[in-house]
């Protein structure tokens, strides 16, 4: 127990000295972008993976946080920290009014009503003025890479340790299982269905508003397309599917596999980059048929297996959530 | 204590244009066990959800120790005392036995070690503890419904419905479950039970209830119950003139 804790001081230094160490801005904004995609494949992972709720609208929040930041710090003068808890309080409001219509629907139909939402609410952003329309908007630039980086860090620590605590040791964790699993029996043993997906679709939305909003200022400049398109959703989907859904590690991994893969087809085979998204369809494709309970619940499964000889096979739990039951 | 303890009222649950529960009404006294039994069909699951909350009836009254509970949405049901299984059961699957009935265990004791060890007790009494750190998906059939009742245990209710619980049990197994519910009834808890089982319901029921195309067609004690000869035309059919 206590090797564990030494470890994790240890990991935890490491994090910290890392723009001490790493001279070269290019690595750092890397590590720095890294953080934001781990935080949103873990924020889309409490919905999906935790609660299993397919949410293809989790770019709202980000941009929305992102929007938000840029406006008050634009329009308003604000200073950057000051628009922060206004970028989560906004997507925790777009969350409820989202929330409340959408998380009556189950599997596919759910999938479906966030992904329209998403495409709406971009749209709207597209015909808005203050929000600069297709021209999108500039922010004050303040150019110094340390400063993101332990901004995107200490969120993005925070979020995971938030995580830890609320899904895998506080009774929150096992409530939204419950619901994933079989939300009739949950509502006869006393828990609200409704209540406990607001409260975990709060729980993805906010930190996902705040990583949009660091975003915004560290990026200096947004569109609707690149903060409210559907690529912010779908490399998250897509992080979190490969890492292994319903749990905190795999979408952490799967983000900084993914994300780091990206980086270093973009920046030295960029004469291929047609390539990318043919790549990472292939790489999707191959990991759902192959890695069905994705990279860590592989690793996971294996090392149950080698304690027990009866391990549930991983096919029977993916039959169980094909089940229709909508 | 004249005040009975549940009181279901002349309930009726329509789907479309038939009639699922017709004018139904019984009275339960406190610590009894009564058996709901009828053919096929005849309502008996549907007034399970009624009084549990899952359907709202469309007309009639469901009263628990004197307070109004139709339609009022299950999960406040299960923090009132009213604790249900489902005919078809259902597991939280990808949990363990025990995270499932810690679930349950929630509702009075909101920390989660309390809960635990509220669920570990629960699991001693109901023959589960061997099985605690398995996946509930890996539970025979007689292991799931076992569940089913200690999730329902795990409210610490007063009234509990008990949709099936014997079905599909080989003898031993249905021995065990019904020292169980036995055993629960000298706990003081109240029990209304819907079974296919006639040695089961005969054996153990107080009064039983009998239900046929969404009406009462009998009730009484099950000696009287058996004799009734509208109840075996109801199961049997007409006899040949």
């Amino acid at each position: 127990m206590s090797r564990k804790y030494l470890l994790l001081i240890l990991f935890c230094g490491i994090l910290l000295a890392v723009p001490s160490i790493v001279r070269d801005t290019f690595y750092l904004r890397i590590v720095t972008e890294a953080f934001m995609w781990i935080g949103l494949a873990i924020s889309w992972d409490v919905l999906a993976g935790y609660t299993g709720y397919l949410n293809f609208g989790h770019g709202i929040f980000f941009g929305v946080g992102a929007y938000t930041t840029s406006i008050l710090m634009n329009l308003c003068g604000w200073s950057f920290f000051m628009t922060l808890p206004v970028s989560a309080l906004v997507a925790a409001v777009v969350a409820v009014i989202a929330g409340i219509p959408t998380l009556r629907l189950k599997g596919a139909y759910f999938a479906i009503a966030t992904w329209a939402l998403a495409r709406a609410i971009q749209q709207m952003v597209l015909v808005a003025s203050f929000t600069g329309g297709p021209d999108g908007m500039r922010l004050p630039p303040f150019l110094h890479p340390g400063f993101f980086y332990y901004t995107m860090l200490i969120v993005v620590g925070g979020v995971f340790a938030l995580n830890w605590f609320l899904l895998e040791k506080a009774p929150f964790g096992l409530k939204v299982k419950a619901i994933r699993e079989d939300d009739q029996s949950a509502m006869s043993l006393g828990l609200n269905p409704t209540k406990i997906k607001l409260q975990a679709f709060l729980l993805s939305a906010v930190p996902a508003g705040i990583l949009g909003a660091i975003y915004a200022y560290w990026i200096t400049y947004i569109d609707p397309a690149s903060v409210l398109g559907d690529m912010v959703t779908d490399q998250a989907v897509v992080m979190a599917v490969f890492g292994g859904l319903g749990t905190l590690i795999g979408p952490a991994i799967g983000a900084v596999i993914i994300f780091l893969f990206k980086t270093y087809f973009w920046a030295y085979l960029s004469d291929y980059q047609v390539l990318y998204l043919i790549i990472l369809g292939g790489v999707i494709a191959a990991s759902v048929v192959f890695l069905p309970n994705g990279l860590w619940g592989t690793i996971t499964s294996y090392r149950q297996s080698d304690k027990a000889l009866k391990h549930e096979p991983v096919s029977s739990r993916s039959d169980d959530k094909g089940d229709p039951h909508v | 204590m004249s005040e009975p303890f549940l009181q279901v009222n002349a309930v009726t649950k329509t789907f479309g244009g038939l009639h699922a529960v017709f004018q139904v009404s019984f009275q339960m006294n406190a610590g009894e066990i009564i058996g709901l039994i009828g053919p096929n069909g005849a309502g008996k699951t549907t007034l399970f959800n009624v009084i549990s909350g899952f359907y709202a009836p469309n007309s009639g009254k469901i009263l628990f120790k004197n307070l109004d509970i139709s339609g009022k949405p299950p999960y406040k049901l299960a923090r009132l005392g009213i604790g249900r299984t489902f005919q078809v059961v259902k597991p939280f699957a990808g949990l363990t036995v025990l995270e499932n009935v810690v679930i349950a265990s929630f509702v009075k004791y909101p920390q989660r070690r309390k809960a635990e060890k509220h669920a570990w007790q629960i699991l001693e009494m109901t023959g589960l503890v061997d099985r605690a750190n398995v996946q509930a998906s890996s539970l025979t059939l007689a292991g799931r419904k076992r569940l089913e009742v200690s999730k329902a245990l795990a409210l610490e209710p007063t009234l509990l419905l008990l949709d099936e619980v014997v079905a599909g049990l080989n003898p031993t197994e249905a021995d065990r479950t019904i020292e169980l519910i036995l055993s629960l009834r000298s706990q003081g808890i109240t029990i209304l039970i819907v079974e296919h089982i006639m040695r089961v319901i005969m054996n153990i029921s107080d009064r039983v209830v009998v239900l046929n195309f969404g009406q009462k067609i009998a009730e009484g004690s099950p000696r009287d119950v058996a004799k009734n000869p509208e109840v075996i035309q109801a199961y049997l059919g007409e006899a040949p003139q």
